[in-house]
C-alpha cells in the first residue's frame, strides 16, 4: 500500500484549497446536464419533431376534415367520454412512445460512445468525479427529458385545445364538452404522477442499460437484448415454463395495474381524464414493495456502471 | 522539496505481460521530464497509473495524493493530455471552452479564448470539422488556461506536420512553463524536443533504463568518434555502445573522464537521441 507515502507527502505539502477554487457539485452536474443534450439531440430534437407533426396533423384536419355533431354524439358514452379526455390520451401516446424510444437508445449509448471514440480520455482529465458522470445521464433520463416531454405535452394540449376552440367559434364542431380550467390541471396532474411513477418504476431498467452501455466492448444494444430473450429461449426449451418471460412483463407494466386498479379502460366504458386523478391509486403504487425492490436493484446497477467507468482500462 | 511524482516499486501486468516491472522514480516540481521509450515499454501505462487510469502494484504519490483512491482531487491540480484527436468529435469549440469552464475552478476562460483568436479556429466550429493539427490547437488552447501543476503529455504532437509542433512546443515552453510546473512528456521525435527536457527517463521492457538530469547526462556519458584503427584501443575501456558511421567509429562510455578519452578521438555529450539508441539496442561491443 502507499498510503504510508502519499500520505507522507500530502502532510508536507499542504496547498489550501480555498472555496473559491471549488465548483459545487450542484453547478457541475447542471453543466453536465447541459453537455449531454449537446451531444444526444435525439433527446429533444425527436419530441420537437413528433410535437410539430402533430400539430401540423391537427391543422390539415381542421381544415380538411369536419366532424359532424353525430360522429360527436356517437363517442359520447354514457360515461361521458369527453373530447377532452381523447385530446390529452392523442398528445401523451405519441410523445410518450417516442421519448421511451429515445431514452433506451441514449441510455445504451451514452457510456459506450466516450469509450469507442476515445473522448472518455477527455472527460477523465477534468476533475469530474465517475459519481457525477454516471449521476448526470441517469438525470437526464429519468429527470430532465422526461419533465421536458410533460412540458411540451402541456403545450401540445394547450395548442389543440386552441384549434379546437377556433373551430368551434367557427361553428364547425361543437363546443369542447368538459373542458374547464380545473378539469385540465386535474388531468395535467394525474399525468405527472403517472409520468413519476413511472420514472420509479422504470429506474431499473434504465440503470440495467447504463451498466451495458459501460460494459460492451461493441454493440450495447445487442447485448442488452440478448441476455432476457435468451434467458427466456432456455427457460422454454430445458423446463418448459415462461418465469422469466411473465417476471419481464411484470416488471414492464405490473405498476400501471396497480395505479389504475379499479379504474376500467375499454371499449364503450372509457374513462374522462378529468377525473383521473381523484381515481389514481397513487398511495398503492408508492408503497408498493415491487417498486421498492426496483429503485434497491436500480441503485445496485447505477453503482456497477460507476465502479465499470472508474475502473474499466481498456483505452 | 516535494516531489511531484514519488513512485516506488511500480508494477502492472497484462495476462502474461508485465507491462511495468518494478519501477521507482521521481520527479521534482518546476522539471520538463521526458519519458522515453520504444513501443509496449511501458511508458503509457506508466502514465496512466499516474493519471489514476489503470490499477497497479507498488507505491505511488501524485502532489501527494494516491491516483488510485483520491483521483477526483487529483484532477483539479493535474492536466493531461491523453492523445491526439482526443476531444469528442461532435463538440463545438464554444461548448469545449463552456464546459471546461464549467466544471474546472481553475479554468481561465479569457486565457483560453485569448489564445485561440491567434489561430484560425472559429467557435462555432465542431472538433469534427477541424483539422487535427487544429485539434490539437484547441486542446493545448484548453490546457494553457488551466492553472494546473503537473502536465501530462502523451504523444502529443503525434501524426502532426512540423509546423504544428515546433508552434506546439514553443508554446508549451514560452506561455505555460514556469518553475511552478511540472511537465512530463512522452514522445516519439526525441530529437524534436531533446532541448526542451531537463530530466530524462528512459524505460524499456517495463524496466527503468536511464533516470537523469540533462545536466548529469554530460557528467555521466561521453561519446567518442574515432578512426577505427584506434577502435580497439578504447574498447579496452568498456564502451557500452558502439557503431559504425563512415569508417569511422562512435563509442558511448558511461563514468570515464574526459582525460582517458580526450587522447583516442573527438569527445562530446551524446544527444538524449544517440543514448536512447544506445541504451535500447544494447551493447553490441562486449
Amino acid at each position: 500500500m502507499n498510503s504510508t507515502l502519499a500520505g507522507a507527502a500530502a502532510a508536507e505539502a499542504p496547498r489550501p484549497v480555498a472555496p473559491s477554487d471549488r465548483i459545487g457539485s450542484g453547478n457541475t452536474l447542471l453543466m453536465l446536464v447541459r453537455r449531454e443534450l449537446w451531444e444526444h439531440r435525439a433527446l429533444w430534437i425527436a419530441p420537437l419533431v413528433v410535437a410539430a407533426l402533430m400539430v401540423f396533423g391537427a391543422i390539415v384536419a381542421s381544415v380538411k376534415y369536419h366532424l359532424t355533431r353525430a360522429d360527436m354524439s356517437r363517442d359520447d358514452g354514457p360515461q361521458g367520454m369527453t373530447m377532452f379526455a381523447v385530446m390529452q390520451g392523442a398528445v401523451s401516446m405519441p410523445l410518450s412512445v417516442v421519448m421511451l424510444i429515445v431514452l433506451v437508445f441514449y441510455l445504451l449509448d451514452c457510456l459506450y460512445a466516450e469509450r469507442k471514440d476515445r473522448s472518455i480520455l477527455f472527460w477523465k482529465s477534468l476533475p469530474v468525479s465517475d459519481d457525477l458522470t454516471v449521476l448526470s445521464k441517469l438525470l437526464v433520463a429519468l429527470v430532465a427529458v422526461p419533465l421536458g416531454v410533460f412540458a411540451l405535452g402541456l403545450l401540445l394540449s394547450l395548442v389543440f385545445t386552441g384549434i379546437w376552440e377556433v373551430d368551434a367559434a367557427l361553428g364547425r364542431v361543437p363546443a369542447i364538452p368538459g373542458w374547464g380550467m380545473l378539469a385540465w390541471l386535474k388531468a395535467e396532474i394525474a399525468l405527472l404522477l403517472c409520468l413519476m411513477v413511472g420514472v420509479l418504476w422504470y429506474a431499473p431498467f434504465a440503470a440495467y442499460l447504463l451498466v451495458v452501455s459501460a460494459w460492451a466492448r461493441r454493440n450495447p444494444f445487442l447485448w442488452a437484448v440478448l441476455p432476457p430473450v435468451l434467458a427466456q429461449i432456455v427457460e422454454h426449451v430445458a423446463f418448459g415454463t415462461h418465469f422469466v418471460g411473465n417476471f419481464l412483463r411484470y416488471r414492464m407494466f405490473g405498476i400501471w395495474g396497480t395505479l389504475f386498479s379499479h379504474m376500467h379502460v375499454g371499449r364503450g366504458r372509457a374513462f374522462a381524464l378529468s377525473s383521473a386523478l381523484s381515481q389514481l391509486k397513487l398511495q398503492a403504487a408508492l408503497t408498493d414493495i415491487d417498486l421498492w425492490l426496483g429503485l434497491a436493484v436500480a441503485a445496485a446497477l447505477v453503482f456497477a456502471a460507476i465502479r465499470l467507468r472508474r475502473y474499466r482500462d481498456e483505452t | 522539496m516535494t516531489a511531484v511524482i514519488e513512485a516506488r516499486g511500480l508494477a502492472k501486468t497484462y495476462g502474461a505481460t508485465r507491462a511495468l516491472d518494478g519501477v521507482s522514480f521521481s520527479v521534482a516540481p518546476g522539471r520538463i521530464v521526458g519519458l522515453i521509450g520504444p513501443n509496449g515499454a511501458g511508458k503509457t501505462t506508466a502514465l496512466k497509473a499516474i493519471l489514476g487510469l489503470t490499477s497497479f502494484s507498488g507505491e505511488l504519490a501524485v502532489l501527494g495524493l494516491d491516483p488510485r483512491t483520491q483521483r477526483d482531487a487529483l484532477m483539479r491540480e493535474v492536466c493531461f493530455m491523453a492523445d491526439v484527436a482526443v476531444l469528442p468529435r461532435w463538440l463545438r469549440v464554444s461548448q469545449a471552452l463552456e464546459v471546461v469552464a464549467g466544471v474546472h475552478p481553475r479554468f481561465d476562460r479569457a486565457r483560453a479564448t485569448e489564445f485561440l483568436s491567434k489561430t484560425d479556429i472559429r467557435a462555432s466550429s465542431r472538433v469534427r470539422e477541424l483539422s487535427k493539427g487544429m485539434v490539437t490547437q484547441l486542446h493545448l488552447a484548453l490546457i494553457l488556461a488551466i492553472d494546473a501543476r503537473l502536465l501530462v503529455l502523451d504523444e502529443p504532437t503525434l501524426g502532426l506536420d512540423l509546423l504544428y509542433r515546433r508552434k506546439f512546443y514553443d508554446t508549451l515552453l514560452n506561455d505555460y512553463f514556469d518553475k511552478e510546473r511540472t511537465i512530463l512528456l512522452t514522445t516519439h521525435q526525441v530529437e524534436e524536443v531533446e532541448n526542451l527536457f531537463t530530466d530524462v527517463i528512459f524505460i524499456n521492457h517495463g524496466r527503468l533504463a536511464l533516470n537523469a538530469s540533462v545536466e548529469d547526462l554530460g557528467n555521466r556519458y561521453q561519446q567518442l568518434t574515432l578512426a577505427a584503427e584506434q577502435a580497439p584501443r578504447a574498447r579496452a575501456l568498456k564502451p557500452f555502445y558502439e557503431r559504425e558511421v563512415f569508417g569511422r567509429v562512435a563509442m558511448l562510455f558511461e563514468g570515464r573522464s574526459a582525460a582517458e578519452l580526450g587522447a583516442l578521438g573527438e569527445l562530446r555529450t551524446p544527444s538524449i537521441a544517440d543514448l536512447f539508441v544506445a541504451k535500447m539496442q544494447g551493447t553490441p561491443s562486449t
